[in-house]
């Protein structure tokens, strides 16, 4: 898809705005920001050259850590991204408005620009309770993003909340918290999970978008494949120490001070698609695994119940009161039939004896070589 | 109706209510609803957490080695210091003592996040509070050089510098697309700052936003990333090696101890040559707006934080001091335990819990997390679109938690009170050189501005920590000391079957309390007491009202349409709500 | 090793059952697996202390996961052929991919077999492919077990070998999504292992319990393809 190359002039004549209107609501928008009757002009010259695309910002259940990355970006930095290519007009993390003046303009940008602002998202909707264990305005998010959603042009969802559930869907998700997709069905969704994601990423999803004026291409989970085609495993730095059997065995050991593979410490870099051991953390300075620990899968789906963090293999069976690794389920498996074996062979043995007994030794036997 | 809360507030719900949801510029979700007289002044306050997700049930039957990475995500922005608390209840409950070098960097990571955290919230979160955007356009940039000048040695200060953010802010303005600034405040009367110090501190919002990411870089040095670097129980996963083979590829090395250096030195600069001389300016315009005291300078908490020995959380070896004050009285500073189930308790009767009986507190050892979402009688609406709250019922997704059945206010007032009270000179000078800069009596401290201004000054006690820490860690290094874990109880096979902790930390908006139960090496109970739970508490049973409340009441509004000064005393506290109800 | 006796007469006719290429796959995939198995456990846990030095002088994981990769090619190739062979060979070459569950005698034959392992019956019955039990096994665990481990198996190896790759192409870009991420893919493969680990257990047992017991011989079978019967009642 291609995004919007129109004017916001343009828009508004599209909508039936006449001229005269249009000059009156720029002058309007200068009075209401208490600036001199010259503005108006500029504004309407802004207006009808180069819009910047709006972005609506929404919350849900979420730590804001995906907003915290966000302004870490260096390259472009935030601020440039925030005050000169997008026009950030909601995040409820940043805007200067409250309550009400807040909430008009989630009415006010979809009527204004329909189809033409992208809907980001950060967090995710809660279902039980009717949406109120996330409630805006007095109403549950739930609500406010599906309205909002309707006119979007696309839909960023950041961070693993709104891609796919994270702490608050970790078992038993008690507020029945869903990624977007699962209330968001009609509209192209670009997912950028992490937990949070890089800050270069997040940005560099945005600047793509602005710059070729196209969604980047995804994968069939809806990632983009610039960033999320490979796993950490796949460009790691430790890698080589991984081929050689180089392990750390323990924490600060002598392969912890010589950077040797995490895999043993329970590392899941081999099963995590993330940009992490390429593009690196905070302009490069290091990545989790760079800096001793484990890689902990954090953009990854289910990765909370994919745990422990600090072994190789996952536990599984939780949901059926067990929690055991393959290997603890498979020597369980094991030695129960080793030992229905080793019955069954008695029995068996017993009843060949018995067997043979009365039996005439006549019968020839068959070739058992 | 009026009504004298038990700590001795006056409400009145008569007058016409006014409702904020949400309440921005802060973490995650919230309501605010107050009643206004006939003059526009608050005379009752009701203060709503709207969000729960509720990590401490999330966290039943996990390896508690685990706990730090679900913990820290209950916030993001205070990012790591729920996974300090979480480690240190775990190496509580099983006795596991850390090396020196994971207790330094641990103190290095948490300075780290108070000069981070203080800085984002002043300039990004707080700022527009008392900063009118628009008006910087009408400035004179070489009368805001001049401004900039007198105040600081900061180089980026010339009427050149100041003409060209204007103009890019002009650009910004007259492109009819305000961004985040749109629908504010812009020209309420309650604006104070003339449109020299509104450009300067314009100017600063773009500085700070540029330079807060640099900051963070040291919790990836030692952590990995941030938001949310990596922690562990037991130590630190950053294996040091300085001169042995491979330390290129060496979490830590020289080339990354380097750049920590480099890093602290740059954030004490910037805390205290643009940080701190842009909140001297701002106070000195607002000296006269004496609102927003509420529970400050009478009840006030804190738990201590920066063990300065390894392992000892004792009073004498936390650098920031633990204790109690209660009614305004400066001189007692009251002992606090976290393991007495007389001290800290919470209390559901108005959050949206239930516990069997609810008009007792329950200390977090016993604590039920058992959500339960009702509203009250007199609520206005249904319940999917609440118009107004019933605060005589359940109506916050935030417990109420008291002190000896005290509520309290925590938070960077609060500590710099008790080292004020206890007349430690690294909290007491500073604060009295403010007072004295601004010509202000001590009274001044317990406002709304009192508390902004605690935040900036804790800011640069941490910078100049951040330098002491790095230096203790480099003399450690020196003597040739480089471990950073203890292993010896890493494996859930050396655990005691049954074994109880508590960890705390000072957040930066607070004392933080973690409490666990482990049972046969798995999580049995994990509660968490959160400064903003102590802040934004909802009534009690006796219906004394929490520190976001009290601070609101009797404080007048310039626009009663525009919610300003309520914004501005909220985000005094810095409100974290994902962390208040998590 | 072909059949060289005329049975006696009072013993039935004996039977070619395995032909050639089946009990050539047989072994080969034993072997396979076998490999498989060893090689897929150390992957999983690579349990030896720490090694120390250039990592170029080692490469022991990589070897490892090059024999499993290896063996895994063999097992599923050779389950392409055992496939194709399904339909060129001889009517017991079809016995593990369709039991014939549907069919009264092969019911009541099943429920006999159930007795004789219970050790109720007195004797088996006469058998000259697999009894129906050994049938369903084949089916349900041995074969749904070799194929779910190939497909998850190779949906892994596309992992490493990159998007474009045929194994990224045909396996992971649909495996992965439906596991919801490749780390339950590797719980769900490790798991397989134990699943063909208890197959092969209860397998090589009956295997050698029926040789003994039955009336029917049984590993010479899968060597030299001839069953012989060891008594002429029906
Ligand atoms: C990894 C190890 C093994 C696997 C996966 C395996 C698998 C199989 C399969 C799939 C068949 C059915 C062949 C067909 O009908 O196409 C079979 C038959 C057979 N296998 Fe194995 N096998 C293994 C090891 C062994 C070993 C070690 C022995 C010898 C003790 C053995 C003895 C036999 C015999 C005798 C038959 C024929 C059974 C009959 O006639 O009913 N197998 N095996
Ligand atoms: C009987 C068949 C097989 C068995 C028993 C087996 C067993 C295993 C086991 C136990 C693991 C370790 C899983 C973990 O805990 O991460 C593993 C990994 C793996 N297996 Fe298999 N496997 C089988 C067939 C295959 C096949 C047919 C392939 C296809 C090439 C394959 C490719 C892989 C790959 C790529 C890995 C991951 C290696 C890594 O992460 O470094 N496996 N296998
Ligand atoms: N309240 C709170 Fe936090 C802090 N500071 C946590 O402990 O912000 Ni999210
Ligand atoms: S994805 Fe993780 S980092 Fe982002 S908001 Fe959710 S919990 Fe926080
Ligand atoms: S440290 Fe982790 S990602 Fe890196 S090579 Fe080892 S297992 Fe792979
Ligand atoms: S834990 Fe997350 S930050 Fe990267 S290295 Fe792993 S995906
Ligand atoms: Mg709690």
């Amino acid at each position: 898809m291609t995004l919007n190359t129109q004017t916001f002039y343009e828009l508004m004549r599209a909508q039936g705005t006449s001229r005269r209107s249009f000059l009156k609501f720029c002058s309007l928008t200068a009075a209401a920001l208490g600036l001199e009757p010259a503005y108006a002009n500029s504004i309407a010259y802004a207006m009808e050259t180069k819009p910047r695309l709006p972005v609506l910002w929404m919350h849900g259940l979420e730590c804001t850590c995906c907003s915290e990355s966000f302004i870490r970006s260096g390259n472009p930095l935030s601020s440039d991204v925030i005050l000169k290519m997008i026009s950030l007009d909601y995040d409820d993390t940043l805007m200067a408005a409250a309550g009400e003046q807040a909430e008009a303009i989630l009415d006010e940008i979809p009527k204004k620009y329909p189809g033409e602002y992208i809907l980001a998202v950060e967090g995710n909707p809660p279902l039980n309770e009717d949406g109120m264990y996330c409630i805006v305005g007095g109403q549950p998010f739930v609500e406010k993003l599906k309205a909002v959603a309707a006119n979007a042009k696309a839909v960023i969802a950041w961070g693993a909340c709104a891609s796919w559930g994270c702490v608050q869907a970790a078992r038993p998700n008690p507020t029945n918290a869903v990624p977007i997709d699962k209330v968001i069905t009609d509209k192209p969704i670009i997912k950028v999970p992490g937990c949070p994601p890089i800050a270069e990423v997040m940005t560099g999803v945005i600047s793509y978008i602005l710059t070729f004026n196209k969604l980047p291409e995804l994968d069939s989970r809806g990632r983009p494949v610039m960033f999320y085609g490979q796993r950490i495993h796949d460009k790691c730095y430790r890698r080589p120490h991984f081929d050689a059997g180089e392990f750390v065995q323990s924490w600060d050991d002598e392969g912890a001070r010589a950077g040797y593979c995490l895999y043993k410490m329970g590392c899941k870099g081999p099963t995590t698609y993330n940009a992490c051991s390429t593009i690196r953390w905070n302009g490069g300075v290091s990545f989790p695994i760079q800096a001793g620990h484990g890689c902990i899968g954090c953009s990854e789906d289910n990765f909370w119940d994919n745990g422990p963090f600090y072994k190789r293999l996952s536990y599984v069976g939780a949901g059926l009161g067990v929690e055991a690794t393959a290997d603890e389920i498979g020597l369980i498996g094991a030695a129960a039939a080793g030992a229905g074996v080793a019955v069954h062979a008695g029995l068996s043995a017993v009843k060949q004896y018995n067997r043979k007994k009365p039996e005439p030794p006549v019968a020839p036997k068959g070739d058992q070589s | 109706m009026n009504f004298v809360t038990p700590n001795g507030f006056n409400l009145d719900d008569s007058g016409r209510r006014m409702v904020v949801d949400p309440v921005t510029r802060i973490e995650g979700h919230m309501r605010c609803e107050v009643n206004l007289d006939s003059n526009n002044v608050i005379r009752n306050a009701v203060s709503s957490g709207t969000m729960w997700r509720g990590l401490e049930i999330i966290l039943k039957g996990r390896d508690p080695r685990d706990a730090w990475a679900f913990c820290e995500r209950i916030c993001g922005v205070c990012t790591g210091t729920h996974a300090l608390a979480s480690v240190r209840t775990v190496e509580n409950a099983l006795g596991i003592k850390i090396p020196n070098n994971a207790n330094i960097i641990r103190n290095l990571m948490q300075a780290t996040l108070y000069a981070h955290d203080h800085l984002v919230h002043f300039y990004h979160l707080h700022a527009l509070d008392w900063v009118d955007v628009v008006s910087a356009l009408k400035a004179d940039p070489k009368a805001t050089s001049a401004l900039a000048q007198s105040i600081s040695p900061w180089p980026n200060s010339s009427p050149g510098y100041f003409t060209d953010v204007q103009a890019k802010l002009q650009r910004f303005v007259a492109s009819g697309q305000l961004g985040p600034f749109m629908n504010g405040y812009w020209g309420n009367p309650a604006y104070l700052l003339p449109p020299e110090a509104n450009l300067m501190a314009v100017a600063h919002y773009l500085e700070a936003l540029d330079f807060q990411r640099e900051i963070v870089k040291i919790h990836t040095v030692f952590g990995g990333k941030n938001p949310h670097p990596n922690w562990l129980v037991g130590g630190m996963a950053c294996a040091i090696n300085l001169d042995a083979p491979m330390a290129a590829g060496a979490p830590v090395n020289m080339v990354q101890l380097n750049l920590v250096s480099d890093i602290i030195d740059r954030t004490i600069k910037f805390i205290d040559e643009v940080y701190i001389p842009d909140l001297t300016a701002i106070a000195s315009f607002y000296k006269g707006w004496d609102f927003g005291g509420g529970l400050a300078g009478k009840n006030i908490l804190s738990y201590g934080e920066f063990p300065s020995k390894a392992n000892d959380y004792s009073n004498n070896s936390l650098l920031m001091p633990r204790g109690a004050i209660i009614n305004g009285n400066l001189n007692e500073i009251h002992d606090v335990d976290l393991t007495d189930p007389d001290q800290v308790q919470e209390f559901v009767d108005h959050s949206w819990y239930s516990y069997p009986d609810e008009a007792k507190g329950l200390h977090p050892w016993l604590g039920i997390t058992e959500p339960n979402f009702v509203l009250g009688e007199k609520t206005i609406g249904t319940k999917t679109n609440i118009k107004q709250l019933d605060e005589s019922a359940k109506y916050s997704f935030i417990k109420a938690a008291r002190w000896r059945g005290m509520a309290m206010e925590v938070g960077p007032l609060s500590r710099f009170t008790l080292g004020y009270a206890k007349g430690m000179a690294e909290f007491k000078d500073p604060v009295d050189k403010l007072l004295t800069d601004l010509k202000l009596p001590v009274a001044a401290l317990f406002t709304t501005l009192g508390r902004t201004a605690a935040r900036g000054l804790e800011a640069s006690w941490a910078a100049h920590q951040m330098r002491s820490f790095f230096n203790q860690l480099m003399a450690n290094l020196a003597a040739g000391d480089t471990a950073t874990a203890n292993t010896d109880m890493w494996e859930p096979s050396t655990w005691p079957a049954d074994a109880k902790g508590v960890g705390f930390a000072e957040a930066p908006r607070g004392a933080l309390g973690h409490w666990i139960h482990i049972k046969d090496t798995k999580i049995e109970l994990y509660q968490a007491v959160v400064p903003t739970t102590w802040n934004g508490s909802p009534r009690d049973p006796a219906g004394a009202v929490g520190a976001f409340e009290a601070a609101l009441l009797n404080t007048p509004l310039a626009d009663a349409n525009q919610p300003l000064e309520i914004l501005r005393t909220l985000h005094s506290f810095d409100p974290c709500l994902a962390c208040s109800t998590h | 090793m072909d059949a060289q006796v005329t049975p006696p007469p009072e013993v039935t006719a004996p039977v070619y059952v395995y032909e050639l290429p089946v009990r050539l796959w047989h072994w080969i995939t034993a072997l396979a697996i076998t490999m498989l198995a060893i090689t897929g456990f150390l992957i999983g846990n690579p349990a030896w202390p720490l090694i120390t030095g250039e990592p170029y002088n080692h490469y022991i994981m990589g070897d490892i996961r090059f024999i499993h990769f290896t063996a895994g090619y063999v097992l599923a190739i050779g389950m392409l052929v055992r496939i194709y062979w399904a339909f060129a060979g001889n009517t017991y070459a079809r016995e593990i991919f369709i039991p014939h569950v549907w069919k009264r005698e092969w019911r009541s034959s099943f429920f006999r077999t159930i007795r004789w392992y219970l050790l109720i019956e007195p004797e088996t019955a006469k058998e000259v492919g697999h009894n129906p039990l050994a049938q369903l096994a084949m089916f349900t665990m041995f074969l749904l077990g070799v194929l779910f481990q190939i497909v998850t198996g190779f949906a892994l190896y596309g992992e490493g070998t990159g998007p474009g790759s045929w194994a990224n192409i045909v396996f992971s870009s649909w495996v992965i999504p439906a596991f919801s991420s490749s780390q339950d893919v590797h719980t769900w493969h490790h798991l397989g292992m134990w699943y063909l680990v208890i197959f092969v257990m209860i397998h090589v047992y009956m295997a050698i319990r029926e040789d003994i017991m039955s009336r029917q011989t049984i590993i010479s079978t899968m060597i030299n393809g001839w069953r012989f019967f060891k008594d002429n009642r029906p």
